[in-house]
C-alpha cells in the first residue's frame, strides 16, 4: 500500500505517502524522529491515538464495498481498531494484511469459543483451510445480525447449500425460517453440526401422538427410531420435499 | 495413479519456477521482477489407519502418501509494483488441490481465478447389498435375501461428495471513487450421501441406501460502488442457479415377500419405493445500499434488498406402484409443478451520531419479509409411501416477517471507561398456519469497556431479553392443512407443547473479556460467557437451556527467537426438555400425565491448543509445533416424574424412560516441523503429523446393516477410531 502511494498515487491524498495515514510529519522530523514524537497518528495497540481517530484514517479510503457498514457496526461500536485485526507495516499473513497468520487465529483472539468449536468432530472445513470466517461473515459490518454477509442467515447457508433453498411443495417451517434452529455452523459434537443429539432434537418440537413421543432407549422396539441417523432414516427429506406425497418429508 | 500425476505436476511446477528464476536472475522478464516460492517433497505414513478407519481422517482432505507440491506462489510485478500477476496453488494432483491466478494493476483492476476441490468423505465402512444398475436405482434380488444376508454385503470403499469450486472475479476501479466488480462461482458436487427409503408408516421398515449427488450451483454477482467523502452508494445484482441432474431415487424393499423379522405388513408392502431429490431452483437478488455523513458527526446507512426464489420442477408421480395408482382417482396430480415463488424484502437503516463528546448514539432498524407466493395446492389424496393413501391435504405456504430495532448510547465516562446502554426489540409476524402469529422480544443491554491502564482492556456486557407471544394455537397447522380428517387434529400435537422457536422466553446473557497486553510480546485474553434461557410457559418441549463458556488465549514472545501461543476453552451446554408418550387407542390418544418424561441433555467440551515457533539457530534452524486437543462428553438422562401405569402393559413400557449411554469423542492433532535453511534461498523441512480420533456413539458404534429383531436395514457405517502418524519431507525455494 505504502509503495503504491509513493510510486503511483491516484489522488492528492495518496500522494502524501506516509502522511496519508500518519498525518503531517514535519514536527516529527524536526524533533529528530522516534516513537510517539511529533504528534504523529500511530496505530499500535497501546498507542495514545484514540481508536476512533485511527479508524477514521483507514475509513478515509476504505469506505466502499465490504466496509460500507463499518460505522455503527458491532466492532466499531465497541472501539475495535482496524489495527487490532490488521497489520499494515508488517507481513504476518499471506493475504488481507492480518495481525495473525490466519483468519481463524485473528478472529479467535476474541472469539475463543468459536475458534474452539471448529475443533469439534462435526465441523466445516475451516481447520483444513478450505473455508475461513469471512466465508460467511463480514467483520466490517453488515445489515444482518451476527455480521453475516448475506441478507439473512438462511441465505448465507444457501450460498453453498442451494439444494435446501426450495421453495418446496412441502415446507418444514423452522427450516425456512432459520437453519440455526437445528444446526450450529461453528461446530458440534453431534453429527451434521446438530445442536442436540437425535432423536431429542426432533422431539423438542414433535409431541404428536404415536411414535415421535416415546422416550426410546436400547430395547429392540426403539432401535429403528434411534440407531444410525435416527428420525431422518425415514424423514430423509427433512429440509423440504417436492414429492406430492412428501408432507411428512419421507419422500 | 494419483501419486504419478502429482509427481508430474510437481516436475512441471519446478520447471516453471526454474524458468522464472533463471529469467529473473538474468534480467527482468519483459520489464517485470519475478519472485515467488515453491515447496515440494513427499509424505509417507509411519502408521496409516486401515481404509475402513479413514473416514474422519480424510473427511475434507486427501492424505494419500506420495510426492506432494505443498505450495507454489509465483509473482511477476513491475518494479513500482503497479502491474502484477500471481499464480500458484497446492496439492496438485490430489483431490483437495487448489490453484489460483491473479492479474492486476494495483488500485485499478484485478482479475482472479480460483480452483478449489474439497472432498466431503462421510463413510469408508458402509455395506450395501443392493446393486445400482443406474444412478439412484437400488436393486435387490427377487426373492429377497433373508435380512441377515445384508451383514455380508460388500463394503463400499467410500461414501462422500467432492466439491469442485471454480471462481472468477473482476474488480475495476473506473475512477478512484467508482468501483465495478463481477464475480462468477461454479460449484459442482458429485458423489453420494446416505439416504433412507421408507416403505410404510412408522410401523414399517426402511432401507438406507445412497442419495446420488450430481449437483451444480452457479452464482453470479455484479456490483457497482461509488464513494465520495460525504456519501457512498452501492448497487448489486445476484443470480444463483441450482441444478440437480437427478430427480429421484428408487430402492427395492428388502422385506418384500420376506420372512421374520419382517412383519406381514412389511412383507406385503411395496416391492420398490421412490423418493424425490432436491429440485432445481434459482434465486435473483437486487440491492441498493448507501451511507451518508451528516453534520454533528452523524452517519446514516441504508440498504434495500429484494430477492426472488423460484422453483418449478415437474412433480414425480404420486406412486410407482401401479396397483395403488390405479386404485383411486385421488392420486391424480392437481398440477404438474409447484410454480414456487418466494419474494424477500430487506430494509435496513442505521444511524450513528456523536453530536457532542463523549456520547455516541446508535439506532438501527431492520425489516425482513419472506413471502411465499407459491401456489397453494390441495391434493385429494397422497401416497405417503408406495403402500397406502392418506386423506386430502393442502400444501401450505409459510410466510413471515421479522423486524428488529435497537437504540443505544455509548458514553465515555472517563478516558479509560466507556458505558453502553441500550434497548432492543424483535418482532415476528408469521402466517396463521403456524402456532404463534405474533411474538415480540424486548432486549436491554449494558456494556462496560475499561482500559484502566495501557496494558489492560476489560469488557463486560449483560443482555437480558424477554420474548412474549400473543397466542399459541396448537392446531394451526392441522386446521389449515388437513382436509376431511377430523381425527387428525385430535391425534396432532399436544396442547401442552410450546415449540422453542416460538414460545415465551426469558433470556439472561452475560459476557466478559479481559485483554492483558504488554507491548507486542505478551497478550493474555481470558473470556467467559453465560446464558440462561427460561421457557417458563412450556409444560412440554424445551423448558430450559443454559450455557457456560470460559477460555483463555495466550500469545507470548519471551525471546526474539521464540513465540508461544496457547489457549483453553471449556464449554458446558445444558438443555432440559419435557415430553409425553402419547399412544393411540383406536383413534383416541391416551393423554396421561403419568406418561410424561423429562430429558436432561448436557454436552461438555474441553479444547486446548498450543503452538511454538522458535529459531533454534538464527537463520539456520527453525522449529514449529502446533497442537490441538478437543474432547466432548454428551449425556442424555431421561426420567419419568411418576411411573407410567395408565395404559396397557406395552404402552406403559414404551413410556418408560430408558438409559442413553453417553456420547464421547476426542481428537488430538499435532504437527511439528524442523526447517533447515541450508542456503540463502533454500530450506529443507522435516515434518511430523500425529492425529488420533476416538469416538463412542452407541447409535453407530456396533451398527450392522441388519440388527436382530429389526426389519429395517442400515448402511452400517460408523466413524471409526484411528491413530495416524505421518512424516513429510520437503525442500522449499524462495526467490526475490
Amino acid at each position: 500500500m505504502g509503495r503504491l502511494f509513493l510510486h503511483r498515487p491516484r489522488n492528492t491524498t495518496e500522494s502524501l505517502g506516509c502522511e496519508t495515514c500518519h498525518g503531517p510529519g514535519q514536527k516529527h522530523v524536526e524533533a529528530g524522529g522516534g516513537k510517539g514524537v511529533g504528534g504523529l497518528i500511530t496505530f499500535a495497540k497501546n498507542d495514545k491515538t484514540p481508536v476512533e481517530q485511527r479508524n477514521a484514517m483507514c475509513t478515509t479510503c476504505h469506505s466502499k464495498g465490504p466496509h460500507l457498514f463499518w460505522k455503527g457496526s458491532a466492532h466499531e461500536s465497541r472501539d475495535v481498531g482496524c489495527t487490532g485485526c490488521h497489520k499494515v507495516m508488517e507481513e504476518v499473513s499471506p493475504r488481507a494484511q492480518l495481525a495473525r497468520a490466519t483468519e481463524i487465529e485473528t478472529c479467535g483472539t476474541c472469539h475463543l469459543q468459536k475458534r474452539a468449536q471448529q475443533m469439534r468432530s462435526s465441523h466445516m472445513p475451516l481447520r483444513e483451510g478450505k473455508m475461513t470466517c469471512t466465508s460467511c461473515h463480514n467483520p466490517h459490518g453488515t445489515v444482518t445480525p451476527s455480521l453475516l454477509k448475506e441478507v439473512s442467515l438462511n441465505n448465507t447457508c444457501y450460498t453453498c447449500h442451494a439444494e435446501k433453498r426450495g421453495p418446496f411443495l412441502w415446507t418444514h417451517p423452522p427450516v425456512s425460517e432459520n437453519c440455526a434452529n437445528c444446526h450450529d455452523p461453528h461446530g458440534s459434537n453431534h453429527e451434521n453440526m446438530l445442536k442436540v443429539a437425535k432423536p431429542r432434537l426432533c422431539q423438542q418440537c414433535h409431541i404428536e401422538t404415536r411414535h415421535p413421543t416415546n422416550p426410546y432407549g436400547r430395547d429392540t422396539g426403539s432401535l429403528k427410531f434411534v440407531l444410525g441417523r435416527s428420525c431422518v432414516s425415514c424423514h430423509a427429506n427433512i429440509h423440504g420435499s417436492n414429492h406430492p406425497g412428501g408432507f411428512a418429508f419421507t419422500r | 495413479m494419483r501419486e504419478y500425476r502429482a509427481a508430474w505436476l510437481i516436475v512441471l511446477a519446478l520447471c516453471v519456477v526454474d524458468a522464472a528464476h533463471t529469467a529473473s536472475a538474468q534480467t527482468q522478464l519483459g520489464g517485470f521482477n519475478v519472485e515467488g516460492d515453491v515447496e515440494a517433497g513427499g509424505r509417507f505414513y509411519i502408521d496409516r489407519p486401515p481404509p475402513k478407519d479413514r473416514a474422519k481422517l480424510e473427511e475434507y482432505r486427501d492424505l494419500t502418501p506420495g510426492p506432494v507440491l505443498f505450495g507454489l506462489n509465483l509473482r511477476l510485478l513491475r518494479p513500482d509494483e503497479s502491474l502484477y500477476a500471481e499464480f500458484g496453488g497446492s496439492k496438485w494432483g490430489y483431490s483437495d488441490q487448489d490453484y489460483y491466478l491473479s492479474v492486476g494493476r494495483l488500485g485499478t483492476w484485478q482479475f482472479d481465478f480460483l480452483w478449489d476441490q474439497t472432498p466431503h468423505v462421510i463413510s469408508t465402512d458402509a455395506r450395501l447389498l443392493a446393486t445400482q444398475p443406474e444412478r439412484g436405482v437400488f436393486v435387490l434380488p427377487t426373492p429377497r435375501p433373508p435380512l441377515p444376508a445384508h451383514n455380508s454385503a460388500p463394503f463400499i470403499d467410500e461414501i462422500g461428495v467432492r466439491w469442485d469450486k471454480a471462481a472468477m472475479r473482476f474488480n475495476y476501479s473506473v475512477t478512484p471513487n467508482l468501483d465495478l466488480s463481477a464475480e462468477y462461482t461454479r460449484t459442482r458436487k458429485e458423489g453420494d450421501k446416505p439416504m433412507g427409503m421408507a416403505f410404510g408408516s412408522p410401523g414399517n421398515n426402511f432401507y438406507e441406501v445412497l442419495q446420488p449427488i450430481e449437483q451444480t450451483i452457479h452464482d453470479f454477482r455484479v456490483r457497482l460502488a461509488f464513494s465520495d467523502p460525504l456519501y457512498q452508494l452501492q448497487f448489486q445484482y445476484g443470480l444463483s442457479v441450482f441444478e440437480n441432474d437427478l430427480t429421484r431415487i428408487r430402492a427395492d424393499n428388502p422385506c418384500f415377500g420376506n420372512v421374520a423379522p419382517c412383519s406381514g405388513s412389511d412383507a406385503t408392502g411395496p416391492a420398490t419405493g421412490q423418493s424425490s431429490l432436491p429440485p432445481s431452483n434459482m434465486a435473483h437478488s437486487l440491492s441498493a445500499a448507501g451511507g451518508v455523513n451528516l453534520p454533528m458527526r452523524t452517519r446514516i446507512n441504508g440498504n434495500f434488498a429484494w430477492g426472488l426464489q423460484l422453483q418449478n420442477d415437474a412433480f414425480l408421480p404420486q406412486t410407482i406402484n401401479p396397483v395403488l395408482a390405479a386404485s383411486t382417482p385421488d392420486l391424480a396430480l392437481p398440477r404438474n409443478s409447484l410454480n414456487g415463488n418466494v419474494q424477500t424484502w430487506l430494509i435496513y437503516l442505521s444511524a450513528t451520531s456523536r453530536p457532542f463528546d463523549p456520547v455516541t448514539f446508535g439506532l438501527r432498524y431492520r425489516f425482513y419479509d419472506f413471502s411465499d407466493n407459491s401456489d397453494t395446492m390441495t391434493f385429494p389424496g397422497e401416497a405417503v409411501n408406495d403402500r397406502s393413501i392418506d386423506p386430502a391435504r393442502r400444501a401450505l405456504r409459510f410466510s413471515y416477517q421479522k423486524q428488529n430495532a435497537d437504540l443505544d448510547a455509548r458514553t465515555r465516562l472517563l478516558d479509560s471507561l466507556a458505558l453502553t446502554t441500550g434497548v432492543g426489540w424483535e418482532r415476528w409476524d408469521r402466517s396463521d398456519h403456524r402456532e404463534v402469529p405474533v411474538s415480540n422480544e424486548y432486549f436491554a443491554k449494558v456494556a462496560l469497556d475499561a482500559t484502566p491502564t495501557e496494558w489492560l482492556l476489560a469488557r463486560v456486557a449483560y443482555t437480558p431479553s424477554f420474548r412474549r407471544i400473543n397466542e399459541y394455537n396448537t392446531f394451526a397447522h392441522a386446521e389449515h392443512s388437513v382436509l376431511e380428517d377430523p381425527g387428525a387434529a385430535l391425534a396432532g400435537q399436544s396442547v401442552l407443547l410450546r415449540k422453542f422457536d416460538e414460545s415465551d422466553r426469558n433470556r439472561q446473557k452475560v459476557e466478559g473479556q479481559l485483554q492483558i497486553g504488554l507491548g507486542d510480546f505478551f497478550t493474555l485474553t481470558p473470556t467467559a460467557a453465560y446464558y440462561w434461557d427460561d421457557y417458563y410457559n412450556s409444560a412440554l418441549g424445551l423448558q430450559e437451556a443454559t450455557g457456560y463458556t470460559a477460555g483463555i488465549d495466550l500469545t507470548w514472545r519471551p525471546h526474539e527467537r521464540v513465540s508461544v501461543s496457547s489457549g483453553y476453552t471449556y464449554e458446558q451446554l445444558f438443555q432440559k426438555m419435557g415430553s409425553r408418550s402419547r399412544p393411540v387407542n383406536g383413534t383416541v390418544p391416551l393423554d396421561a400425565p403419568d406418561f410424561d418424561w423429562i430429558s436432561d441433555i448436557q454436552d461438555t467440551v474441553h479444547t486446548v491448543y498450543a503452538g511454538l515457533k522458535a529459531a533454534l539457530i538464527p537463520k539456520v534452524l527453525d522449529l514449529r509445533i502446533d497442537m490441538n486437543y478437543s474432547t466432548s462428553l454428551g449425556r442424555v438422562e431421561t426420567r419419568n416424574p411418576t411411573a407410567p401405569v395408565s395404559g396397557t402393559a406395552a404402552q406403559n413400557n414404551s413410556a418408560k424412560a430408558q438409559r442413553f449411554p453417553a456420547f464421547e469423542d476426542s481428537l488430538v492433532h499435532l504437527e511439528a516441523a524442523l526447517i533447515y535453511h541450508f542456503l540463502k534461498n533454500w530450506s529443507a523441512k522435516a515434518g511430523y503429523m500425529f492425529e488420533m480420533f476416538d469416538n463412542n456413539d452407541w447409535r453407530t458404534n456396533t451398527l450392522n446393516p441388519f440388527v436382530p429383531g429389526v426389519s429395517s436395514i442400515w448402511l452400517g457405517n460408523n466413524l471409526r477410531d484411528y491413530t495416524a502418524h505421518m512424516m513429510g519431507l520437503s525442500v522449499s525455494y524462495h526467490f526475490k
